[in-house]
Order: C-alpha cells, then sequence, then structure tokens
C-alpha cells in the first residue's frame, strides 16, 4: 500500500464560490494506482462535489488531461506513483489543464478549442463525384499522416502551448496536426486552398517553436513536426506571403547568397513594411553592432556544394 | 590535455552576438577546451529552413556533422536552436540507414563527404555541467560571483523535445542551477525558466513575441534576481534587445541584464572584462560587475 496526498484544484462558481483555492485529500492505494483511479476514489470516498471529466480511462477518448505538479498528462495513462518519483515530492498537485477557462473543479471550458478544430477542415475533401467503391490509397501514402492520425484530441499540447498563452487567438498545434493529416492525404484535393488557410492570421506562423507540445502529446503526434510540415507545404504550393512564410524565405535565401545567415536581410524581408515601425530599434542595433553597416554576406568553404544541394535535393513533403 | 572539439558557433554568436563567441573564444583555454574552426560549415536553418524545405535542412545539417566526422572531433555548440537543428538531424539519420543512404547520396552528388554517423553534438552548458566540468569550474574560479543573484533562464530548444536533446528532465532542469552555485552565485528560482522567449517569431509577430518573453522577464524580475543567464544568443536577442520594447508594450520595467553563459563563467573566472565585450548589451550590466568585482 502506498499512501499520498492530492492537492487539487477546486472552483466551483455555481455553489457561490467565486475564487479558486486547492484541497487537500489523503488517499491509501495501492502501490498501482492512475491519477484517474485516485480521483474517482476521491469522489467515491471523499467529496462527490469533486468534478473530474473522464470516459475510456484507457487513452483512447482523450477526455481526462489535467496538469500534475505543472506537467499535463492524460489522468488514466499516469501512475500515481510515478509521478511522485519523477517529482521527487510526496503531494501531488492536481490542476485543470492550461489556456481554458475552468468551468468547474478540474473542468474546463473546450469551446474553443473545438471551434478551431472545425476551423481546419478536419474531414477529407476529395475532388468530383464519390467514386463506386472506396478511394484506394498506397500503403506508403497514409504513413506519411500516420503519426498525426493518431491524435486523440486530449489537448495536452494545447494546455500547454507558450503562442497561445500570448495570443488566444493562435488556432494551436492540435488542430494543425489535423491540418495537416488532410492537407498531406493525397485523396484530399485542397491542398492549396488549406495552405491559404492556415497562413492566415493566427495561423501556422504563429508558432513559437517551444516544442512544448511535442513534450507532451501522450500519442506521439509531434504536432509541432506538423505544423512544420504545413509551412513546408505552403512553400509547396507558393503560399509564402506571410510574414513568417518571408521570415523562412530570408533563410533560403541567405543560405544561396552564401551559406550563413544575412542578418541584415532577415530583418527587411520578413517586414518590408512593418519594419519602419522597428527603426529605432534597429538603429539601436546598429550601434551596438549588432546589425552590419553595409549590406553583407558570409561565405562559406567549397559553397559550390551547398549551391548544389539547394538545387538538387528534392522536397518529398 | 585540451579537449578538441568541432567548434559550431552559430549564425547568431558569429554575426549579431559577437560578444558570444568571442568571450567563448577567450574562456576555452581555461576549461582546457580547443574550439577547431568548421570553414565549410553553413548556418543550420534555424527551424525556418525546415519548415521551408524540410529535405534540405537534413541535407544542409548533416553536412555539417560529415565536416566535423572528417575533422574527428564531436562538435560544441553555444546555440539552442543550432543544438536541436543538428541534433535532430543526427538523430533522424542515425536512426535510419536508408534515410542515410539518401542524403550520403546527395551529397556525394554535390561534392560533399558522406557522413558515417559517427558524431555527437553537445552544447557548453551539457559540457560543463558534469562532475568533472564542475569540480574543473569550482578550481579554476578564484574570483567566484560573489553570491550574485542570477536567474537561470534555459528557453525550449535545449530542452525540447527531451526525445531529442535528452540530457536533463525538461521539467526540472538543473545544470544552470548546479553551475550559478559551482561558481559562487546564488540561484533565483521562477515558474519561467523553461518558458520561450518568443525569438522565433519577434520579426513575424512581433507582439505574441514579447507578451512570451515578458513571462520570464518579469518571473526572474519577481524573484529577485540581479541579471538572467542564458545558454541561447536567441533569447539573449529577446530578452536584451528587446526588453525596452516588451517594457514598453507591457507597461514594466524590469531593468534586468541578461548574461550569455560564457560570460558568467567568465566573470567568475576572472576573465578580463573587456573581452566580454558588455558594451554591446542593451541593458547595463554595471550593477553585476560591481557585484562580482570585475
Amino acid at each position: 500500500m502506498a499512501s499520498t496526498t492530492f492537492r487539487v484544484f477546486r472552483y466551483q462558481p455555481d455553489s457561490g464560490e467565486s475564487e479558486s483555492y486547492h484541497q487537500d485529500f489523503r488517499l491509501d492505494h495501492e502501490e498501482k494506482t492512475t491519477i484517474l483511479d485516485a480521483l474517482l476514489r476521491i469522489q467515491n470516498e471523499q467529496d462527490g462535489t469533486l468534478a473530474v471529466r473522464y470516459s475510456c480511462r484507457s487513452a483512447i477518448c482523450g477526455s481526462c488531461a489535467c496538469k500534475v505538479n505543472g506537467k499535463t498528462v492524460l489522468a488514466c495513462m499516469t501512475q500515481v506513483e510515478e509521478a511522485k518519483a519523477e517529482s521527487g515530492a510526496d503531494t501531488l498537485q492536481v490542476d485543470p489543464i492550461g489556456n481554458f477557462a475552468p468551468i468547474k473543479d478540474l473542468v474546463v471550458d473546450m469551446t474553443p478549442f473545438w471551434e478551431k478544430f472545425k476551423a481546419v477542415k478536419p474531414f477529407l475533401i476529395p475532388d468530383g463525384p464519390a467514386p463506386d467503391k472506396e478511394r484506394l490509397v498506397p500503403k506508403a501514402a497514409m504513413e506519411k499522416v500516420a503519426k498525426e492520425s493518431a491524435c486523440i484530441l486530449c489537448a495536452a499540447c494545447y494546455s500547454e502551448c507558450n503562442s497561445l498563452a500570448a495570443d488566444p487567438e493562435f488556432v494551436g498545434p492540435a488542430a494543425f496536426a489535423w491540418g495537416y493529416r488532410f492537407a498531406a492525404d493525397e485523396r484530399d484535393a485542397q491542398r492549396k486552398d488549406r495552405a491559404k488557410l492556415y497562413s492566415g492570421d493566427h495561423g501556422i506562423w504563429d508558432c513559437t517553436r517551444c516544442m512544448f507540445c511535442n513534450e507532451r502529446c501522450p500519442k506521439g503526434v509531434d504536432p509541432r513536426d506538423a505544423i512544420e510540415k504545413l509551412g513546408a507545404i505552403a512553400f509547396q504550393e507558393k503560399v509564402t506571403k506571410d510574414k513568417g512564410a518571408r521570415h523562412a524565405k530570408a533563410f533560403l535565401i541567405s543560405m544561396r547568397q552564401g551559406g550563413k545567415l544575412n542578418e541584415q536581410l532577415v530583418g527587411g524581408y520578413t517586414d518590408p513594411v512593418g519594419g519602419v515601425f522597428n527603426a529605432p530599434l534597429a538603429l539601436r542595433m546598429l550601434q551596438k553592432g549588432k546589425l552590419p553597416k553595409s549590406p553583407l554576406t558570409h561565405k562559406v568553404k567549397d559553397r559550390d556544394q551547398v549551391t548544389k544541394l539547394i538545387k538538387n535535393v528534392k522536397e518529398t513533403i | 590535455m585540451a579537449r578538441q572539439f568541432a567548434y559550431y558557433p552559430g549564425c547568431v554568436a558569429e554575426f549579431s552576438s559577437k560578444e558570444l563567441n568571442a568571450t567563448t573564444k577567450a574562456l576555452a583555454p581555461l576549461l582546457d577546451i580547443e574550439l577547431l574552426p568548421m570553414p565549410q560549415a553553413t548556418c543550420c536553418g534555424a527551424g525556418d529552413i525546415a519548415e521551408a524545405k524540410p529535405n534540405l535542412y537534413l541535407t544542409l545539417n548533416v553536412r555539417i556533422l560529415s565536416e566535423a566526422e572528417e575533422m574527428g572531433a564531436d562538435i560544441l555548440t553555444i546555440c539552442n536552436v543550432c543544438t536541436l537543428n543538428l541534433r535532430r538531424a543526427n538523430k533522424m539519420v542515425k536512426e535510419d540507414p536508408r534515410l542515410l543512404e539518401q542524403v550520403n547520396a546527395d551529397l556525394v552528388n554535390a561534392g560533399a563527404r558522406p557522413y558515417q554517423g559517427t558524431i555527437d553534438v553537445t552544447h557548453l552548458l551539457w559540457y560543463l555541467a558534469t562532475e568533472e566540468g564542475l569540480s574543473l569550474l569550482e578550481e579554476r574560479g578564484p574570483r567566484g560571483l560573489n553570491g550574485l543573484r542570477v536567474a537561470p533562464y534555459y528557453g525550449c530548444q535545449l530542452l525540447r523535445p527531451s526525445s531529442v536533446m535528452g540530457f536533463e528532465d525538461p521539467d526540472r532542469p538543473q545544470s544552470l542551477e548546479r553551475l550559478i552555485t559551482a561558481l559562487g552565485g546564488e540561484v533565483a528560482d521562477y515558474d519561467g525558466k523553461t518558458r520561450c522567449c518568443g525569438f522565433p517569431i519577434i520579426l513575424a509577430r512581433e507582439e505574441v513575441a514579447l507578451k512570451e518573453s515578458h513571462v520570464a522577464l518579469s518571473g526572474a524580475r519577481d524573484a529577485g534576481a540581479q541579471a538572467m543567464v542564458t545558454p541561447c544568443p536567441l533569447c539573449h536577442l529577446a530578452m536584451d534587445a528587446y526588453q525596452r520594447k516588451t517594457e514598453q508594450l507591457m507597461g514594466e520595467e524590469y531593468a534586468m541584464p541578461v548574461l550569455h553563459l560564457p560570460q558568467l563563467i567568465g566573470l567568475a573566472l576572472g576573465l578580463p572584462t573587456q573581452s566580454m565585450e558588455f558594451k554591446r548589451h542593451f541593458t547595463p550590466v554595471d550593477d553585476v560587475l560591481e557585484t562580482v568585482g570585475a
């Protein structure tokens, strides 16, 4: 037997509690007990008002994501003793997932998540009339989207996305994993339209590459990698007007020019219009020697190899 | 005998943030490290080339790994982003011989050397935050940091994804803390130390980026830090060069000196102040120098 204190986030506005707080529950339990089992036992044995969202108990439905000592996990696939060993603490703090408004205790309002999910058109849009039989796809083609197809929409990625914390309108990692899953499906006829849809304000170029989504995903979806691949699809479809795409283009131009970053080019090329507002900063950067005084390229040895690679390496996205 | 590394400072340390490159070079002999130049090495693409042309990103990075392999030395980096990009490419081809074969075919066609998959990529922080590294620092640090209160700032890409980085627990990293303590400093702990500085999107989405860096800057300030230290020159630009813009946007004051990791070590080891080029910083470091007695 083991014993653990669970410090649980409580918030019950419908019962007249306008402020949230943490409440400690002490529980004796088997060594092999999941966070979800522990929360449900607390609900059954100690406080029936504790609100927890769950369904399948086996890491498929994606309902029970929560934060355990600050780290977003699926409660049903996280062992209490392992979480304690990892954090080195006997008390486990359980909070609702982040970047959402709480409704009651560990239950949050997921409306924005579902709205963004719908906005990426997470379904196949083939061209022409439906065939008589199913549309056959070679195995290799489906392997391209196999990882992303494993998403269970648990929002563990969304919970800790740093771009979302700064821009609540950002579409976010899970929705874009689904976006890639269909944009890269060879039966889909909307590749270019999807590239445009995903590239707008609060789109793929909002991703700050904090890598929290890849770190937290319980299913190995790697949403950041999907966003990266959507960038490559946007490039392939020549949807490159966004400042984020121009930023990436400036790196390609630098590579062509000499092999290393042309730091003066990157700022001006990314944002030729808005860059004017950054003139005071650019001036100070010049004064501090953080920008070169005249345009320059940095040429590496054997640059012809780089030139050939740029010309010859085929993209397979 | 000095440990030899193929030195990959990355574009930002080489150009915009020269003070980082200069300090690392000045510090290397004190750490028994020999930094071998990599004249063929290109930019790692910073994640940007990866999101425009993924196969080109991979091939360019494997070409960098191959240059180090030819030199017979592992790669030493001083930038989070370079570390992730090089390590990711290395992992991809080491785990997939068929992929390595394809990449090597492209390299050979372009007249470049094929890669055998024998090189490791490590960051200066990882090299020093080991038992041997820390005892070396304690032994070589005659002056120490005199109790300077330092907020460790890791940023993202030296920690995550841990499947590629893997040096330490990405949620409870301790390498910077151990280093600050070994150098005679005091750790100012705060939640924002593993959050994003926003730099990758600072030119394309400035406001979003500055709101991100605010989390770390305000956290360090509230923890009573006299300075922040970072292992990444991109984080440094976001925290230092853009600090005033973030103050204006958020309507708050941080007045937070931001040190590159080798500068913090250099201060403790008594490296001449001029060689660390603090004059290139936006936020003055005078109070830091005074506390340390430099």
